[in-house]
Parts: C-alpha cells; structure tokens; sequence
C-alpha cells in the first residue's frame, strides 16, 4: 500500500471540492502544494486519522530494513514490538475517525490473531461496511480502485479473501475475489491470483480457465503454479508434467522455494509490491500456496522427482549463496525483508 | 457393513464345503454342514479348500493382524506383527498370484508415499477388473440360484476392495474429483455399496464445497441403503461444507446431530484420533458405534487439518473441539483426565 501518495491524493481532492471549480492546472499545483507537505492540507479527523495510519506504516517498513542482522529470538521480539506499535497507531487513529477502515484492517491484521478469528473479525467488519455504506460503488471510469476513497474497502475485501484461503474456504474466496474483480476490472491488488489457487484447489478447470483467458493466457507466478497443481490434482500427468516446466522456466527461483519453503510475514496489509518475474513474486506466490501445496501431500515430492526440477532447484540455491536444507532439520530459511 | 475378512473367509469355505456335499442324501448333507462350524474353527484344514482359499485365508490373517492388532500394540511386538505380516502376505502372493487382496496391502505396506500407491493402485486396476468377471463369469455358471449369487458377489469383491482403496488414497492426494469418480464406479458395480464407498465420495464433496454434489449424492445413496444420511461421515462432510461457507449455525446442528447419534460422541469429536486406514478394507464396525465415529474422524483429517493453524492442528479441527467444547463441557475434562502426562492413550494413533 502506497499509503502516502493516496493520503496526497486524498487532501488534493478533499481541497478541491472545497474549493470549488479548479483548472487541471491549478489542480497541478494544488497536488505539488499537498505533496511537499500534505501535514498542512489536512482539514478533519478522517486525513488525521489516515495521515496517522500512513505515518505508522512507513515507520513499519522502516523498521523492518535490518531484519536480516537478526537472529530468530531477536526477530521475533523486534517483530513483536513493531506490530504492537502498529496497532497502537490505529487505535490512536480510530480514536481520531472510528470508520477509518484501513486502520481496522490494520489493527486485526497487526494483531496475530489466530487465522479463524481473523477471518471471523475481517468478515464483521466487511459485512458492517456493506451495511452502512452499502456496496461499493463503481465510478463512471469502470474501475472502483480510481476512486482513491473506495481503495480501504478494496484492500479489506481482498485481505478477506486471503484470510479464507488460509482457513480452508476456497469457494467464498473465489466468491470475494470475483466480486473484486468485478468491480475493480485492473485488479490493482491482484485478487485474481489468489483467485487462481482457489480454482486449482476446487479443482475447477473451468473456472481456472476463465480467469486464465481474462489475463491473456500469460500469467504470472501464481498462474503457472496453480496450473500445474490443478493438472497434478486432476492426474493429468503429462499436462502436469509441462505445466511444472512452464513454472521452473518462468518463475524465478520457484522451484528452489517449492522445494525449500520459505518465510514471509503477515501482509500489512496488503501484497508487498514485486518486479514482474521477479524472485520476490515468486517467495509471495509460494508463501500465498501454502495451504493449497500441503493439502496435496506429496506434490513436492512428485515436482521433485520430475527430470531436472531438483537440478534446477538446487542451482539455483548455489547461485544465490542460500543453504539448501534438509527436510527433517526444521531450520528457518531467509526472511522476505 | 463394509467387508469383514473372517466372514468372507467363513462363506468361501462354506460354499466350497456345501458343493463337495451330496445333496441327494438330505439327512446326510444337513449332518456334514453342522459339523462344518466346529470344523471351521477348530480343523479348518480338514475342510475342502482351493489355493485361492487358503491364499485368501492368510489375507484374514494378515490383516487381523496388521488392521486390529497392531494399533494397539507395542513398539517391540509391533515390528514383529509388521515382519509376520509381511511373510503371510508374500505366501498368500505366491500360493495365488491372483491374490490381489495379499498384493494390494503388500503394496500399501511397502509404497514410499501415497501418491506412488496410487499410482500402483491406477496401473494394475484393469488386471484386477478383469480377472474378477472372469471370476464371476465362472460363477454364473452354478445352477443353485443362491449359490450363484453368493459366488459372483464374492468373486467381485476384491476389485470392490481394490477401488475402494484408490478411492480412499485419491482422497488423501488431494484428488478429489478422481476419488469421487471412482467411488461412482464402485457405486455402478455395487449397487448397494456393500464397500461403503459413498462415505469417502461424501468427504471429496465436503473438499470440492460442493454441496448441490453432497446433496445429490445423498438422495443417489438412499436409493442404494436403508441407511439415513445421518452417519458421521455424510454430517461430517455436511458441517465441514457449512463451516467452509460460514455458516456456523448449520455446522453446529451437524455437531449436535452426531452428538444425538452416536455414544461417546463428544470426545470422539474433542480427540479426533487419527487412525492408520484399515489395509484389507474400512475396518468392519456397527453401525452407529462409538467406533464407527472414530473410524469417520480420522478419515476426515483431510477436511478437519486443513488451514493455517497456531496449534497446527487445522482450523476446522480447532473449532470443532471448542463448539464441542461448550456444547458438551464434561466431555472436555474426560478428555483431559484422560490426557493426564503418563497415560499411554496420549500417544497418536492409539485409543
């Protein structure tokens, strides 16, 4: 979440309705005026509360910059306290606006909150929201992420459809996502990927299908993985057997993290952006599968055992200087920073 | 019903007794067949009996061994049932190379994981299919009705077995869609599913969170049984669909509903043991029993483990336990009683 350029955004739009009718260039200016210091441009509680949550995230993300000189016991404990100052800045934020949702968002996703509570708490607040709100609305542009006021509620519905993937319910995570989709037809948070890995779980060829010809048939990480799950899922061997090729060629480092999981944290609270084809695309892709992979025991091991997939798996380990772990060892691997 | 080795090995030997029989002499026929329950028990080799008998006959003891004795069995005895085991399964193979009951746990036993079991199961099925028409085929030629319908049913019924079990390790793999079509296979051979394959089709629904499938394979299954949809399995995979799609009321009447049916339910549901899955068949248990629950439990460990879970127990499993919990607060502290440090019922797998 780029929380400080829709914070900008947000005060230059706010300022120009109150203003009244503005040129493009004057609204030019407005916006650089905002963006060199968007502290004066803030006018009620609802940019107070938001600058609050924009403020606490960057903090976060910079406090996280020297994970790696950490050992796991300092890790966790540096962890713990910058989630917990996270969740303080939204209570301090809701206590400003009570309806700032990303600061709902937020505050349970900061929270490690058992995975079933989460889903229980994210699904309330998603549910409240439609109430008082109601749906959320698609401007004339078509797509509901251009109105930089509807984003909180986007960013909810597609942690919510996360958090269903992580509890097991793959139908209504589809559901969620289709229903983002719809809405939000550039998909902006990438809703379809975690859509993807709901139809190869359900083993919904049609669905998977679907969703696979509205991104042109040449999708990403999330897109070859899922592939190669539903073919290895629905025994279609060869056609798994190519799909796992098609995934080591194109996904970097995928095979090395099938096969080596690694760690990534809570989304807070949303995707972390990656390079297209990037090894970061892939650590999130995998990490977001975790449910999906375990549940079909050994594919792991059957992607193993396919000609050159170890070999690549294990090149590719040397090549970046990791350690290649052993299953039964239980040692943490590198952490996404 | 499911299969229960001991009682198909008692009919083989009695229909082979009955045939050596003259029948034209009444009296002296009815007086040889009740000698034949003694004999049985006590002489069996005295009876009349063909290698795929006595093949068939070690398979019984096999899996008396390895399906009722080894969960509970200590780790010194239990390396000795696996090694006999494994010596009576390699004779049944070579006195009937058709012994495709002996060669299927052999396999069980000795397969690396279950996707490579599978694909064993998957390869050598057609063999299996066709030796056992051939074997029913044979049968059909018998003139006594009775007897004829006895011998066909026996002579399909490790194919039944052999589906089963593809079914059931489909299941496991995460293949869903395949343990479902191969459960309807079973279904078309054996209409009234004497193999109880619908509960595993059951389970692959609840994974698929179909529930207009669950729905329709229920109303398939009561034309099948006289059985109700109220067994474990059907309201597990009922509850597991409801809590799935959030919608906690109806899982809770599921929990409820098993609560009513079944003895000792709330700490089968709290434990929730996993049990390794029965070689020869799904171990035969009554109806409705407290065993019956445990046995549906465990297979449900697909639905109960899945998720992200702190506990790693898996998020249905987890709220299973606390609904159970609250609906049923004596059984939690049985349960913990019982899970007191020192008790040996702690351990995985045994009761």
């Amino acid at each position: 979440m780029n929380a400080r350029k829709e914070l900008e955004q947000r005060l230059a739009l706010k300022r120009r309705r109150s203003l009244g009718n503005m040129s493009d260039e004057a609204f030019e200016e407005l916006e650089l005026a905002v963006h060199n210091k968007p502290a004066d441009f803030v006018d009620d509680n609802e940019e107070q509360a938001f600058l609050l949550v924009a403020r606490a995230l960057a903090a976060h993300a910079e406090s996280r910059k020297d994970d790696d000189l950490l050992d796991d016991m300092q890790y966790a404990a540096e962890r713990d306290r910058r989630n917990k100052a996270l969740v303080k800045a939204c209570q301090n934020a809701l206590a400003l606006d009570q309806n700032c949702v990303d600061a709902q968002t937020l505050q349970l996703l900061a929270s490690d909150l058992p995975q079933n509570d989460l889903f229980e708490r994210l699904c309330s607040l998603h549910e409240d929201l439609a109430k008082e709100q109601g749906e959320i609305e698609i401007p004339a542009a078509g797509d509901a992420w251009a109105n930089v006021f509807a984003r909180p509620r986007l960013r909810l519905q597609a942690a919510l459809a996360r958090t269903c993937i992580n509890t097991a319910r793959f139908r209504i995570a589809a559901d969620y996502c289709a229903d983002l989709m719809a809405r939000a037809p550039l998909d902006a948070l990438g809703a379809r990927y975690t859509c993807a890995l709901a139809m190869a779980r359900l083993e919904d060829e049609d669905g998977f299908n679907w969703l696979d010809a509205r991104e042109g048939r040449h999708g990403n990480a999330w897109f070859h993985l899922s592939r190669v799950l539903l073919m290895y899922k629905l025994g279609r061997v060869p056609a798994a057997r190519r799909a796992l090729r098609g995934f080591d060629q194109l996904c970097t480092g995928g095979a090395y993290l099938l096969l080596q999981p690694m760690y990534v944290d809570t989304y807070l609270p949303d995707r972390p952006t990656f390079e297209p084809g990037s090894f970061e695309e892939s650590i999130l892709c995998l990490h977001e599968a975790d449910p999906v992979v375990c549940d079909t025991p050994d594919f792991a091991a059957w992607a193993s055992d396919q000609p050159d997939f170890l070999a690549s798996a294990q090149s590719f380990c040397s090549r970046n200087g990791f350690e290649w772990r052993d299953w039964n060892e239980g040692a943490q691997g590198p952490r996404l920073g | 019903m499911a299969f229960d080795p001991q009682r198909e090995d008692y009919t083989r030997l009695g229909l082979r007794f009955a045939s050596s029989l003259d029948i034209s002499d009444v009296g002296e026929a009815t007086r040889a067949f009740a000698s034949f329950g003694r004999r049985f028990a006590q002489d069996r080799d005295s009876l009349p009996q063909s290698d795929s008998d006595r093949a068939f006959h070690l398979v019984v003891l096999a899996s008396k061994n390895i399906d009722y004795e080894l969960p509970f069995a200590e780790e010194a005895r239990a390396k000795e049932i696996i090694e006999e085991s494994h010596r009576i399964l390699d004779e049944a193979i070579q006195i009937d190379p058709h012994c495709y009951d002996a060669l299927r746990m052999k396999t069980a036993a000795t397969s690396q994981s279950f996707d490579t079991f599978l694909t064993f199961l998957d390869q050598n099925a057609p063999e299996v299919r066709s030796y056992c028409e051939e074997q029913r085929a044979a049968a059909e030629q018998e003139e006594l009705d009775e007897r004829r319908r006895l011998l066909a049913d026996l002579a399909m019924r490790p194919y039944l077995r052999w589906i089963a079990t593809q079914a059931e390790e489909a299941l496991i793999c995460g293949r869903n869609r395949e343990a479902i079509r191969l459960c309807n296979k079973a279904m078309e051979l054996d209409p009234h599913d004497k193999a109880d394959v619908r509960f595993t089709a059951s389970l692959a629904y609840a994974k698929l969170e179909d529930e207009a499938g669950l729905i329709r394979h229920f109303n398939d299954c009561g034309k099948r049984t006289m059985r109700a949809c109220d067994d474990a399995w059907s309201q597990l995979a009922l509850l597991a669909i409801a809590f799935k799609r959030h919608q906690e009321d109806r899982a809770l009447t599921c929990i409820r509903n098993i609560i009513l049916r079944y003895p000792h339910a709330a700490e089968a549901l709290i434990r929730q043991n996993e049990l390794p899955d029965g070689v020869f068949a799904r171990l035969a248990v009554a109806p409705y029993s407290e065993d019956e629950l445990i046995l549906a439990l465990s297979e449900a460990t697909v639905l109960l483990q899945e998720g992200v879970d702190l506990q790693g127990r898996g998020v249905l499993s987890s709220w299973v336990i606390e609904k159970t919990a609250q609906i049923a607060p004596q059984a939690m502290l049985t349960v913990m009683a019982q899970q007191m440090p020192g008790d040996p019922n702690i351990d995985g797998g045994k009761r």
